[in-house]
């Protein structure tokens, strides 16, 4: 087959194709293309391949009232069929051109991602946009898409780490729209239909807001000409309504899932800051010092290190469009989880009282200064990162400027949000298992 | 229109030339030994300023006893409780102050311990990996805590779950009670409860030394500045003598068997079929490449035959797949796993299932069918080199189990060497009743 010789040929090229990009510097160019759109794009001959991912405003939690679920399916369902090719057809040719080509929602956007070789653009690229402007919506594709989702979520009903996510997220957002579940509930998937689907599709594929980020090996030029090919047949489209503001819980709470389990999961959850946050690396610097990356924190330290009550005792930050939250997640025999969320309790309260140590701090600093040059291994790693500085409107030289806004944390200024955040006042807790001792707030 | 596809079918390079191209590696590889035995490989790529260490035992789960099972893991976790110059614990703060990240698996037929750091901390991360293969220390102070870990990581991976708990039948079923792969990873909680400090040095002593070991340094280095590290910082340990590993030629008798399991935490039922396979190094591994291919063909992927034919056509099942992982110093296995639709009896899954296989046995496999797949495995093979991570990996992986670098070059130009009659022969001798074992996860109503 053609394709595949084409391929053998992309596997020699890499043979050649040794050398190296200039080693450290994430070299961002911008460019604008004909109608308008803005991508960042990182050109990178070493390995014959392309990442392109890109993300518009409206996600899951913005779905229409009984319709919960509606824009992850119709996510799932933009590659099962578009143009004159069925799903079989699409995944085919997908296959053939080598590329990978995903859709997903977040609650707050609407991403996809392609993977392809520098030989097999031309497929990828095309095979995008009748993703993007023709998906077909098939009964049959709907219907198996339906069915593997709501035996998913039946699943996930029973597995400990999903029902903990699901309820800390419920109980946290209770009466705001981050509370439901971004897969949908049964009975509103069973009641969604081809229209309904469509009209999604028609309401966030837009081109207002879009972000596009592209790594490898591909000219300028060429890449704008083809992102107008793609892009361009979406209408121009208005800002969708944004969401309200949420009002985080104000007192503690603890919510008990009984699962006949040995091991009772825990996730706790306490409001953080917004990514445009003045604080933000502080808290970034504060979470890394409580249970961040790595192994050597101090919830790690006295959860697992010191007591051996867990395997993990790890926290880290979320930043949705409108909450911030810190979440600590562990795991216990059910006869210690009392005593595990004891301990977890007394750190949050010590580092409130007291704040970190200069060491602490200085350590911190150090790994956050290293952390994000070691993720950035593979081409749609530094996509999906020039994609989120995009969401997050950050500028591109701002992974020059980061060493030097981390640097710049003090220890007050960290001090000052452990007392602020770390209160257990505005705790929520949720365990799922057979947890002795714990039980839910009334 | 598709102008790309249609574009694409006007090239026609020569096939002949291609195939002999594939064989040239494609990463740049440098391998070479110590006196003392170790193994290195480098693997230079300048694209990101990032380096990683993977240092590869060659003993896992496999090789303990029973009546000692979940000692590999359980060293694994008591190397980060220091020697005689890294105090307790201190291991992973290091390499974490020195903006890095550090970890450690065990699998059946190896234990890694691995650290990604910038290019200048890579000789740091060298001396502390050196210094605890010749001189760790292990106290009872250290011992008592950690013992808990490891079971709670057993809870959280195995008594969690009620489809890893029946994994852990199905192979003691496949592979027989108490032989290497019949034993879990984790260990069983009654062995690990009852391990000692005395056995974990003993293990300690007989399986950590040079000669015993790979080193696999990939990223922003170059292969002399890697032989130079070596040999100072593992130069100096000495070889000791390292005994023969063993894995038997042969699984469990009294196949065929049935294995089942009824759990109030199963929502959706799970029917799966495991045939002991040859590996890339045991059995008859003439077959092993072409069994790559039939599993991908199979149930690789949404496009595979029993994708097709269960999910999208006969609507009898969610989804469908098969797996084949040849890298194994000892017997493999060929699996299949359906999840049936809620109206489909799991007798109706395994006479779907069987049909399909004596289909494929009889009716042969297509060109078409052959090449998509291969070529879907050539193209998980460049966009591999895409990650720094994935490359050692695949190295420490393969090389831990008797294959070699050369076998991994040539692999490109195995798979694709493939035909149509090589994939059906492999079908015909793996998929045998006296290798099976048949296993059914449902609700606690029972079999449907």
């Amino acid at each position: 087959m053609t394709t595949r010789r084409r391929l053998l040929g992309a596997a020699l090229a890499s043979t050649l194709v040794g050398l190296p990009t200039a080693a450290g510097a994430v070299d961002i160019k911008v460019v604008t293309t004909r109608l308008g759109f803005t991508v960042w794009l990182v050109q990178d001959k070493s390995v014959p391949v392309l990442s392109l991912s890109f993300s518009l405003p409206g996600g899951t939690a913005s779905d229409p009232a009984g319709q919960s679920g509606v824009t992850s399916l119709m996510a799932t369902l933009l590659t099962d069929g578009a143009g004159w090719l069925d799903g079989q057809a699409f995944r085919q040719h997908l296959e053939d051109a080598a590329a990978s080509l995903r859709f997903g929602a977040s609650l707050d956007r609407l991403g996809g991602s392609l993977r392809v070789l520098a030989a097999t653009r031309d497929e990828g690229f095309e095979l995008l946009r009748l993703a993007l402007t023709q998906a077909r919506f098939a009964p049959d594709m709907i219907e198996q898409r339906r069915t593997q989702t709501i035996a998913s979520l039946n699943q996930a009903s029973q597995r400990p780490s999903s029902v903990a996510a699901r309820t800390l997220m419920a109980t946290e957002f209770a009466g705001y729209p981050y509370a439901a579940d971004p897969d949908g509930t049964p009975d509103d998937l069973r009641k969604l239909t081809a229209h309904d689907l469509e009209r999604r599709a028609a309401a966030l594929l837009e081109r207002r807001g879009l972000v596009i980020a592209v790594v490898g090996d591909i000219a300028a030029d060429d890449l704008v000409r083809r992102l107008d090919h793609v892009f361009g047949g979406l209408p121009a489209g208005a800002p969708p309504q944004a969401l309200p503001a949420w009002t985080p819980p104000t007192r503690p709470r603890t919510v008990v899932v009984e699962r006949p389990m040995p091991q009772s999961t825990a996730l706790l959850a306490l409001p953080g800051v917004l990514r445009h946050d003045p604080d933000w690396y502080a808290v970034v610097a504060l979470n890394h010092i409580l249970g961040g990356g790595g192994q050597r924190s101090r919830l790690f330290t006295e959860v697992r290190e010191k007591r051996g009550l867990a395997y993990g005792a790890s926290s880290s930050l979320r930043a949705y469009a409108k909450a911030g939250l810190i979440v600590i997640s562990t795991a216990s025999a059910n006869e210690r989880i009392a005593e595990t969320l004891d301990v977890v309790r007394t750190v949050l309260a010590r580092l409130r009282a007291e704040g970190p140590t200069e060491q602490e701090l200085a350590d911190a600093k150090t790994y956050l200064g290293g952390a994000l040059s070691l993720s950035l291994d593979s081409s749609p790693a530094i996509a999906g990162l020039l994609l989120s500085m995009q969401v997050d409107d950050l500028s591109p030289d701002h992974l020059t400027r980061r060493d030097k806004l981390i640097e710049a944390v003090t220890l007050d200024d960290v001090r000052r949000l452990a007392h602020r955040l770390l209160n257990d006042e505005l705790l929520t807790t949720v365990v799922v298992g057979k947890p002795a001792g714990i039980v839910t707030d009334p | 229109m598709l102008g790309g596809l249609a574009a694409g079918a006007a090239l026609a390079p020569v096939w002949p030339a291609c195939a002999k191209l594939l064989s040239v590696g494609r990463r740049q590889v440098d391998t070479f030994s110590l006196s003392n035995g170790l193994q290195v490989v480098a693997l230079p790529s300048s694209r990101a300023p990032i380096v990683t260490q993977l240092l590869v035992y060659k003993v896992g789960s496999a090789d303990e006893v029973p009546g000692k099972t979940g000692i590999a893991h359980f060293l694994e976790h008591m190397m980060f409780k220091g020697t005689d110059i890294v105090g307790p614990s201190e291991f992973s703060r290091v390499v974490s102050k020195n903006g890095g990240r550090d970890n450690a698996y065990t699998t059946y037929d190896s234990t890694g311990y691995y650290q990604t750091v910038s290019p200048d901390r890579l000789e740091l991360v060298m001396r502390m990996e050196a210094d605890r293969m010749a001189n760790l220390r292990m106290t009872e102070k250290e011992l008592a805590p950690e013992r808990q870990v490891v079971l709670e990581e057993r809870r959280m991976r195995i008594d969690n779950s009620p489809s890893a708990l029946l994994d852990e039948v199905v192979n003691e079923r496949l592979y027989g009670q108490g032989q290497p792969y019949g034993m879990p990873i984790s260990g069983t909680v009654a062995d690990v409860e009852a391990l000692t400090l005395a056995d974990l040095r003993e293990f300690y002593r007989q399986h950590y030394m040079p000669n015993n070991a790979i080193l696999i340094v990939g990223g922003d280095i170059t292969s002399e500045q890697v032989r130079g590290l070596a040999e100072r910082f593992y130069g100096p340990i000495p070889a000791r003598p390292v005994a023969p590993r063993r894995r038997p030629d042969h699984g469990a008798s009294g196949l065929p068997q049935t294995v089942s399991r009824a759990d109030p935490r199963v929502r959706e039922p799970r029917w799966s079929r495991h045939y002991l396979a040859p590996s890339y190094n045991k059995g008859e591994s003439q077959y092993a490449y072409a069994l790559q291919v039939l599993a991908q063909l199979l149930g690789g992927t949404e496009t595979s035959r029993l994708w097709r034919v269960l999910v999208v056509d006969g609507k009898r099942a969610l989804s469908a797949w098969a797996g084949y992982r040849p890298n194994s110093l000892g017997l493999a296995s060929f699996d299949i796993g359906i999840h049936p639709a809620a109206s489909v009896t799991m007798a109706e899954v395994e006479s779907a299932v069987t049909a399909e296989l004596g289909r494929l046995i009889d009716g042969g496999v297509g060109n078409d069918e052959l090449e998509r797949a291969q070529n879907q495995m050539l193209a998980s093979a460049i966009y591999a080199q895409d990650s720094l991570q994935s490359g050692p990996r695949i190295y420490g992986g393969t090389l831990s189990t008797g294959s070699t670098v050369a076998d991994i070059a040539a692999w490109p130009e195995r798979i694709s060497s493939v035909r149509p009659d090589d994939v059906v022969a492999a079908a015909r001798h793996v998929w045998q009743p006296q290798r099976l074992v048949t296993s059914l996860l449902t609700p606690p109503s029972g079999i449907r």
